[in-house]
């Protein structure tokens, strides 16, 4: 216990400690590294909320830059974009329904509603205070348990991984308030029109028709903008009276006594969750925060508002998200194997800095493991001191007439989208999925349990056939005792799947014997 | 016999889900000969090799998804007749057809037109498509908003977007 | 006032006509690949580095699909002006023509090539709990039990895939191929022993060979590394003439004119020169290429196509 504070005192001295610098040709001592960490959340706040555009593209682009920091000053910037790109990507969801990560899908459901119902400030700050109580507790769990995961980690294989997310579909199928067939039929369409691109197992090109900008697949953002944003602008607009989408009733910038008590569960709950399956590589995080609301949802005794403006259903997968952006930390900094697409650039800047990523930076550099690691609490810090005041901010933006909003919105939308890779084609995408969604919209069919789907088809698809390659076709191989943790997840999800088929049951009984009667 | 339909909104859903699983199912295993032979022998749609369950091929997941849709597409088809269900409310063209244009407008003119004509040809199109339309408002939001996005996306975040149309040869901003 | 005209027409004109020293506006490097890559992030240290030199910027794009043949196509089929490059590799260059079924593009009709970045060796990486310490160890491991071990690889064409079918057919061996998406998760399954072996390129194996997360048996080179020296090669295990490096370089299409071909070859290799990217590029495991000019670099590249189409044929992988 002691080692661990001593060695977080390394890593706090080596974030605040005072450097020498020449910044534009006048020398002078500042904290450098805090400085970088400020530059680092407010220009992942800034794209996080710009929608369309992510911490991808932007890390990239700014790896030249890092080329002469050094290499704490370098990281500590780079993960300060990332989970500033997580907060900023929670006020769009909530602000304008358009998830800016693909983890704050589920923000949008209960968030946008709360926005629409004049409660977007209670909203922003759940979502600012839980990200922030979650990545506290995210973090010590890093420094104290960071080796001990990583090898729970390791420990999932394809067929863990193919069962926790058929366990993940059937807790998507919850995210639906309507009806259980169509929000099933739904994730399989997502599944589906996920499994567009090149095959991972085979090298083929499939559903892509020929064309070559299909050959990547199809983006989250570009489904993402055109379902939820394009959708949501359309149906806004089409109401026949001159409604503001907004109520101008602007209620109370902070949480309220009521809503305080009611978020405290969640957040814990959501913490725990977002800890736990952020250190799976691939597809952690995301898993985290809907399960966090699904988990929510089935708990709660207020699940008749989930979907309709629930404080829960902000502060749960929020709270996961965060923490799972912390977690997905571990698997870099102790095996140097990246989670997601971030941690690979950040591999990549390490790498161009002279260091090799794995188990051994712990050991021969403490200085940048521990800086990495204080600086990700002190960055959640800033974040939360930079995000509560906005809050104020973006409030008024919201009473600003609808009709100076959705051209901007399009316009930053269109922009983001174009930006994956510079061609017309992801606009146009774009637009057809907002014309899928629209008609999705009209038939009582939900959009989100189809992006969900879209998101995790095609890991599920690849783990299946890894599983059944390593497996040499054996089926059984995913409830097989030498594999608990895969049958665990499966028995779970059909668990869920009957605990959610059963009230519908019951319903559909109860109807047959009033009309027998 | 005329089947009366219970739920519109079902109904539809439910042909919608078959179309998309049919579609995927024939794109992934490749029309079916006697479609090919009408069509002069070539295949008419090649399809992907389905494999066994040992080793999947690339059409196995997409045609065992596509007629888990199909199916259920039939179960809410039938839930249409059997169940009361809300009408299909009425479709809005108008909206639609502008916000599509405005941003496919925007796309395929940003290279030759530039991001400020472009974005102000967004704004435009996208602002015709609302309640109200006052010249002047949209003007001036489409300046501010230019502006706005060439220091934000353009100088900020260095996005490669050309700002002026690709006629002039000398940009003020660059 | 028609003077005026007449003048401002005519300098209009000639300012369109008058040929203008290249580089006149910005650059373009294509990286056929995803962000975060190594190819990715070699291109954006050389685009960096290549700002001041040419006067220009070089705006590194990354356009992803199909192996990198989209990417590549892109530049093979685009204007020859001498502002659109691309990152090309061993895999877009002398791998994909005989993987894919049909390349839209010909790898040395339609593609100029300027210089050679990277190169960089495989290791032949096992899990820790395989009982071999030695390549021979290894290949009378395989022998005994057919079809039972695994190797991943980053995906299917990969040098690591190909590497392990020219072992496989070397050695008379039967293993099973598994492909994943990028060397890591293959890495990680490797560490866990769901799969058995690995050839994985030196920089991203070296850290867990180091920290003896798995084990390192050979290298696939001519000649041994200087990062793992006391590893030998395949070749002196007994595996004659095996020698495979992965590598990438910076190509541009076919009628880019001559002085613009040799102005950019000699700005990327002075670049590569300059110590600290030299620093840079061995922290990834590369050494300085041998092949310095353009037309060395397309006799490597003719050769490399040759050695390969050759490989895939004989053993019957492909991208389908």
């Amino acid at each position: 216990m002691e080692g661990m504070f001593g060695n977080l005192a390394i890593g706090f001295a080596e974030v605040f400690k005072l450097q020498a610098v020449t910044v534009a040709g006048i020398a002078m001592t500042l904290p450098f590294n805090i400085l970088m960490c400020l530059i680092g959340c407010l220009l992942g706040t800034l794209i996080g909320v710009l929608p369309g555009i992510g911490p991808v593209a932007t890390i990239a682009m700014l790896l030249p830059v890092t080329f002469n920091l050094s290499p704490i000053a370098a990281l500590i910037m780079l993960a300060g974009i990332y989970y500033g790109a997580q907060y900023g990507g929670s006020t769009t969801a909530i602000l304008v329904n358009l998830p800016g990560e693909s983890s704050s899908v589920v923000t949008c459901l209960d968030g946008y509603q709360m926005a629409r119902r004049g409660r977007a400030g209670p909203a922003l700050a759940t979502a600012a205070i839980g990200s922030f109580f979650a990545g506290t507790v995210a973090t010590l769990v890093v420094a104290m348990f960071a080796p001990p995961l990583a090898e729970v980690a390791l420990k999932f294989g394809p067929a863990e991984y193919f069962s926790l997310m058929v366990l993940g579909l059937v807790a998507a199928v919850v995210l639906a308030h309507g009806s259980l067939i169509k929000a099933i039929a739904m994730v399989i369409l997502g599944l589906l029109l996920g499994l567009v691109g090149t095959d991972v197992n085979s090298g083929v090109l499939r559903f892509a028709f020929g064309l070559s900008e299909l050959a990547d697949g199809i983006g989250f953002v570009t489904v993402a903008m055109g379902m939820f944003g394009i959708c949501e602008i359309i149906a806004n607009l089409e109401q026949k009276e001159k409604r503001e989408v907004f109520t101008s009733k602007v209620g109370k910038l902070m949480p309220g006594k009521e809503d305080f008590k009611r978020m405290v569960a969640p957040i814990l709950r959501g913490t725990v969750l977002g800890s736990c399956l952020g250190i799976l590589p691939g597809g952690g995080a995301l898993l985290a925060s809907f399960g966090a609301y699904t988990l929510e949802k089935k708990v709660s005794k207020y699940s008749h508002e989930f979907g309709k403006g629930a404080i829960e259903g902000v502060a749960a997968p929020e709270s996961a998200n965060n923490a799972g952006a912390q977690t997905s930390f571990i698997p870099l900094l102790t095996l140097g194997i990246p989670s997601n697409a971030v941690m690979a650039l950040m591999i990549g800047a390490m790498m161009i800095q002279g260091i090799a990523p794995g188990p051994q930076v712990m050991t021969e550099r403490p200085q940048l493991f521990w800086g990495m690691i204080a600086s990700m609490w002190v960055g959640n810090l800033m974040l939360v001191i930079l995000n509560l005041p906005l809050i104020g901010m973006w409030i008024k933006l919201l009473t600003v007439p609808y009709r100076y909003l959705y051209p901007s919105i399009l316009l930053f939308m269109a922009i983001g989208v174009f930006s994956i890779s510079n061609q017309p084609f992801d606009c146009f995408l774009m637009a057809c999925f907002g014309l899928l969604g629209y008609v999705c919209v009209k038939l009582g069919c939900e959009p989100a349990p189809m992006i969900l789907g879209f998101i995790l088809g095609p890991l599920m698809e690849e783990n299946l056939r890894r599983a059944m390659l390593l497996s040499r076709g054996d089926p059984w191989v995913f409830v097989s005792p030498s594999k608990p943790i895969s049958m665990g997840f499966l028995i779970a999800a059909v668990a869920l799947l009957v605990i959610i088929a059963l009230p519908a049951l019951r319903k559909k009984r109860q109807e047959v014997f009033v009309e027998e009667t | 016999m005329a089947i009366k339909i219970k739920s519109q909104q079902d109904w539809w859903a439910g042909w919608m889900f078959i179309a998309f699983g049919v579609f995927f199912i024939v794109v992934a295993m490749g029309t079916p000969e006697f479609i090919n032979k009408i069509f002069g022998g070539a295949k008419l749609i090649p399809g992907y090799q389905l494999g066994s369950s040992v080793r999947m091929g690339p059409a196995y997941f997409p045609v065992v998804l596509g007629g888990m849709l199909a199916v259920l597409g039939l179960l809410v088809l039938f839930d249409s007749i059997v169940e009361e269900g809300p009408k299909v409310a009425k479709f809005h063209f108008r909206p639609l057809l502008f916000i599509a244009v405005s941003s496919l407008a925007f796309a395929y003119l940003l290279k030759p037109l530039g991001l400020a004509l472009a974005s102000v040809i967004l704004v435009f199109i996208s602002a015709y498509g609302g309640h109200e339309f006052k010249i002047k408002e949209v003007a001036i939001m489409s300046v501010v908003l230019v502006i706005f996005s060439v220091l934000v996306f353009v100088k900020g975040l260095s996005l490669p977007f050309p700002v002026c149309p690709s006629f002039i040869e000398i940009c003020p901003i660059r | 006032m028609r003077r005026l005209l007449a003048f401002a027409v005519l300098t209009a004109l000639a300012g369109a006509a008058w040929p203008q020293a290249w580089p006149s506006k910005p650059l373009r490097l294509v990286v056929p690949y995803a962000a975060g890559g190594p190819i990715d992030i070699s291109a954006r240290l050389l685009a960096s580095r290549l700002q001041e030199p040419l006067g220009q910027p070089v705006v590194v794009e990354n356009r992803p699909g199909a192996g990198g043949n989209i990417g590549v196509d892109l530049i093979a089929k685009g204007p020859a002006d001498g502002y659109a490059l691309v990152m090309s590799a061993i895999a877009t260059l002398a791998i994909n023509p005989s993987l894919y079924p049909s390349l839209p593009y010909d790898p040395l009709k339609d593609l100029r090539h300027v210089t050679l970045l990277v190169q960089v060796p495989n290791v032949l990486i096992v899990a820790n709990d395989v009982p071999a310490t030695s390549v021979r160890e290894l290949i009378e491991l395989a022998r005994a039990r057919p079809g039972k071990l695994d190797f991943g690889s980053g995906s299917t064409g990969s040098t690591g895939h190909l590497a392990g079918e020219m072992f496989k057919m070397m050695t008379g061996t039967y293993m099973v191929h598994i492909p994943y998406k990028g060397s890591a998760p293959a890495l990680a399954d490797l560490m866990a022993g769901r799969v058995q072996l690995m050839f994985d390129n030196l920089a991203s194996a070296l850290p867990s060979v180091k920290s003896e997360k798995v084990r390192a048996l050979a290298v696939t080179t001519q000649t041994r590394s200087g990062f793992l020296p006391q590893l030998p090669t395949l070749e002196e295990s007994g595996l004659k003439g095996f020698d495979m490096t992965t590598w990438w370089g910076v190509s541009a299409a076919a009628k880019t004119p001559q002085p613009v071909v040799d102005r950019l070859s000699a700005e990327i290799l002075k670049a590569m020169d300059a110590p600290d990217f030299r620093e840079r590029l061995r922290a990834m495991g590369s050494e300085p290429p041998a092949i310095r000019t353009p037309d060395q670099f397309a006799a490597f590249v003719a050769a490399e196509l040759k050695t390969y189409t050759e490989l895939v044929k004989r053993s019957g992988a492909k991208a389908d």
